[in-house]
């Protein structure tokens, strides 16, 4: 830690401990989200882990900025999917393709059981397709409904939305992604 | 009728955003009614199985090396941002990124101000029977504009050239007439060796002739006239 308050930035931080402890506490509780909301579009553990390493970098540069705890898991969140999203558009349409290749096998497999279905490397892809074809918007609220099971009042604070917003959103996005999962939702068991 | 009347509030009931008010009634309704019980039942599943399938994609956690991973990325950039020549890494990159840029466009004006080596190389194959008498056709253009403009040292580098490179060099807007004339040359209808014949005679020395001056002839004076016999009289 003493290595990290001395790496603050800035003459006026450079000795800072208590800077440098806060953003070891920050450290010991934010990265999980992170990385969590850039595996909810990155969809690769190693991509989402990078992502989350410099979205925290990022967050240390601002530190001095972003002290308030709830400020920064807010603005750690959003970082970390804003630079997920710039992640896939540089890598372009590649991924994309692959995922479509699976289309076809779950198409092909209408009886499969739920549990299995859901255990599956396939349905995850499928999901992670019908995820990627929401809008960013919506996208965000729903990768955070789903970490760790967020209220929408928590999912408001992160995404620094209001909440009537986030509910909204929220529902769209359900919406959505049960009308692009139709082929695997409509043989769920009720109940 | 009342089935109709419920089956909008399904989904808003299956996603927990039905209104508190509603919620009651539906419910009253769906113990009531088989299919919109199904149908709610069905709803909630379907919306549970999309949240779980976002779950499983969202589970997960970083690995264990995170912290310290990122802790030598903070050190690493802290570093580079202390060491002293990093606060001048700006000031360089953009005075390399000027001179850059000037010396591009001083090679790019001076290019311009070049004859075109490729012009000249694109028209040569069609141009020249032989370098000898395409340099010879050159030259007198090529000295007079040289000298005129850069001096004795480019006209050494381009006679160099032009021994090296069959190679026209035509005052600009004359490229053309040029061409046509390399062409005519090849196609023989102009007899290159004619061409030749012709520029090596306007180059020889003038001869300068001795001119015969016969002595005059002076006419016979009558004397007692006092006029040449041949005389006009007006």
């Amino acid at each position: 830690m003493d290595a990290l308050a001395a790496s603050f930035p800035g003459s006026a931080l450079s000795r800072d401990e208590s800077l440098a402890r806060e953003f070891e506490q920050r450290l010991a509780d934010c990265p999980k989200l992170a990385y969590r909301v850039a595996l909810g579009v990155m969809h690769n553990t190693a991509e989402a882990e990078d992502v989350a390493q410099e979205a925290m970098l990022r967050a240390y540069r601002s530190f001095h900025r972003l002290r308030d705890r709830e400020r920064f898991r807010g603005w750690l969140v959003r970082m970390a999917f804003r630079l997920a999203l710039d992640r896939i558009r540089a890598k372009g349409r590649r991924e994309r393709h692959e995922y479509d290749a699976t289309l076809a096998t779950l198409s092909a497999q209408p009886e499969a059981s739920v549990e299995n279905l859901v255990a599956s490397r396939e349905f995850e892809r499928q999901v992670a397709q019908a995820l990627d074809a929401l809008p960013a918007k919506l996208r965000i609220v729903m990768v955070l409904a789903a970490i760790e099971g967020y209220n929408t009042r928590e999912v408001a604070n992160l995404a620094g939305l209001p909440e009537g917003t986030v509910k909204s959103r929220l529902f769209l996005a359900r919406k959505k992604l049960a009308e692009s999962l139709q082929c695997l939702v409509k043989n769920t068991p009720a109940g | 009728m009342s089935c109709q009347k419920y089956s909008g509030w399904l989904t808003d009931a299956a996603l927990g955003e039905l209104r508190a008010e509603r919620e009651p009634e539906l419910l009253a309704h769906a113990t009531e009614c088989d299919a919109c019980r199904e149908a709610l039942s069905q709803a909630r599943a379907e919306y549970e199985f999309v949240d779980r399938g976002v779950e499983a994609l969202v589970a997960g956690e970083p690995s264990p090396h995170f912290a310290t991973n990122l802790r030598r990325r903070i050190a690493q950039e802290t570093e580079s941002l202390r060491s002293p020549w990093m606060a001048w890494a700006p000031i360089i990159a953009g005075a390399l990124a000027l001179a850059a840029v000037l010396a591009i466009t001083i090679a790019h004006r001076h290019f311009r101000s070049e004859p075109n080596p490729s012009v000249a190389s694109s028209v040569s194959p069609v141009s020249a029977p032989s370098e000898a008498a395409t340099a010879s056709l050159a030259s007198p253009q090529l000295a007079q504009r040289k000298e005129g403009k850069h001096g004795a040292e480019r006209t050494t580098q381009a006679r160099s050239r032009t021994t090296a490179l069959p190679e026209i060099i035509v005052p600009k807007g004359q490229l053309s007439a040029a061409a046509q004339l390399s062409a005519a040359i090849v196609t023989g209808r102009v007899d290159g060796n004619q061409l030749l014949a012709a520029q090596q005679e306007s180059e020889k020395p003038l001869e300068m002739k001795p001119i015969e001056i016969l002595p005059m002839e002076i006419p016979v004076i009558d004397d007692a006239t006092e006029k040449p016999a041949n005389s006009i009289e007006f």
